[in-house]
């Protein structure tokens, strides 16, 4: 009898562990899932969404939470990127051009994040998540395209199959000190918080930059790759960025975005928007009710 | 114009591939990871494949950066290959405070 105790109890304790892992990771993969299928259907990165489920719902540290959420905006860039390669939509020279100011942005705030205490990042998030559902309901969508094509879009400009129209057209490129400022911004938000930061960068480059709102989204989802990576790398040198974490996080958003770009296509999403919206603000009040405590 | 077209077009498909060869290869590693980890078996094993996976994933934007200053040295566009390598040292500047 004894034995059999001593024995169930030793079998208890070898399990524990493991299952605790398998929980965490599972229950992270399945995040990460919900805020892959959400941003591929909002048309936003899903990191808003996973960095205050990780700190809210599971406890992790904000620091740890953001690290996570980069190599999922990391990989989410480079599988969209992939895919769109060659159809043009990714305006390379433009990207190279803004990546200068985000990655500089990214890594100024990957150093920042490292100087802040945690209850100023959960007040900046509650900011940045408010203004998300801010931009999410009054989002824009300028043309901006010249239908000749035969124009020329000048050195950052670009040429693109439109839908619309069904034939090549031109846009060209404005007021680039004004999307210079907005990808430094969009950089340094993106480390200090584990966002993408295309919520921030798109809209600019559609209102005021000159660029139709398909190009912008394709060419700022190619560069936060390269600009969540400035605050991963600093991350992970400082022992935040788990891989054991980082995995399922990845596989998960990478799950969910496929099931929700099946889901997504025709079906409409005001309702929905409203929805997420709703939630992000009561994001933003639980991050700022966490930040006093 | 012609020429510095069909580089551009070479470019992105380079880039399309260094993108899915680094995705597939990170995320094949950590799906087997997690596997071993749950099975609890060979932790080692599992502890190698995620980190590794990790570090391809880091470095799948970095080469791909590194792919476009080539063909712009290539196409001798000089003012492209200094902001390439500004973004290439900004990042550069991200793995020294990260162990400094």
């Amino acid at each position: 009898m004894g034995f059999i105790r001593f024995k169930r109890f030793n079998r208890f304790n070898a399990l524990n562990p493991l299952n605790l892992t398998a929980w965490l990771a599972l229950i992270i993969f399945g995040a990460g899932a919900m805020a892959g299928a959400l941003g591929i259907v909002l048309g936003l990165g899903g990191g808003i969404f996973l960095v205050p489920f990780l700190t809210l719902a599971l406890g992790l540290p904000l620091k740890s939470a953001a690290a996570i959420s980069l190599s999922t905006v990391i990989a989410t860039s480079s599988v969209v990127s992939a895919q769109r390669a060659g159809n043009q939509l990714i305006n390379l020279r433009f990207g190279m051009v803004l990546e200068v100011a985000t990655t500089v942005g990214s890594l100024l705030g990957g150093i920042t994040a490292q100087f802040v205490a945690e209850s100023t990042l959960q007040r900046l998030f509650g900011v940045v998540a408010a203004a998300v559902a801010a931009v999410m309901l009054g989002r824009i969508n300028r043309r901006n395209v010249i239908l000749d094509p035969t124009v020329d879009p000048g050195r950052l400009g670009g040429r693109f199959h439109e839908e619309e129209s069904g034939g090549i057209v031109s846009y060209r490129i404005k007021r680039l000190p004004l999307a210079l400022f907005a990808s430094f911004i969009a950089g340094n938000v993106s480390s200090l918080l584990g966002i993408g930061g295309g919520i921030i960068k798109v809209p600019v480059l559609n209102a005021w930059c000159g660029m139709p709102l398909r190009a912008a989204a394709a060419t700022s989802a190619l560069m936060i790759g390269v600009t969540a990576t400035g605050g991963a790398i600093i991350y992970y040198g400082r022992g935040d960025l788990q891989p054991l974490l980082a995995a399922p996080a990845v596989l998960g958003v990478q799950a969910g975005s496929w099931v929700g770009a099946r889901v997504a296509s025709g079906a409409s999403v005001k309702w929905l928007k409203v929805l997420m919206a709703a939630l992000l603000v009561v994001v933003a009040v639980l991050m700022f009710m966490r930040s006093t405590q | 114009m012609n020429r510095e077209r069909s580089g551009m077009e070479r470019l992105e498909t380079t880039i399309g591939e260094v993108l899915r060869f680094g995705t597939i290869t990170s995320s094949t590693m950590f799906a087997v990871g997690l596997l071993i980890t749950v099975t609890g078996y060979q932790p080692m094993v599992a502890q190698l494949l995620l980190g590794t996976g990790l570090i391809i994933l880091l470095a799948t934007p970095p080469a791909r950066v590194v792919v476009s200053v080539i063909e712009y040295i290539r196409e001798g566009d000089w003012t492209f290959v200094v902001l390439t390598l500004i973004v290439l040292m900004a990042l550069a500047g991200s793995v020294v405070a990260a162990y400094l």
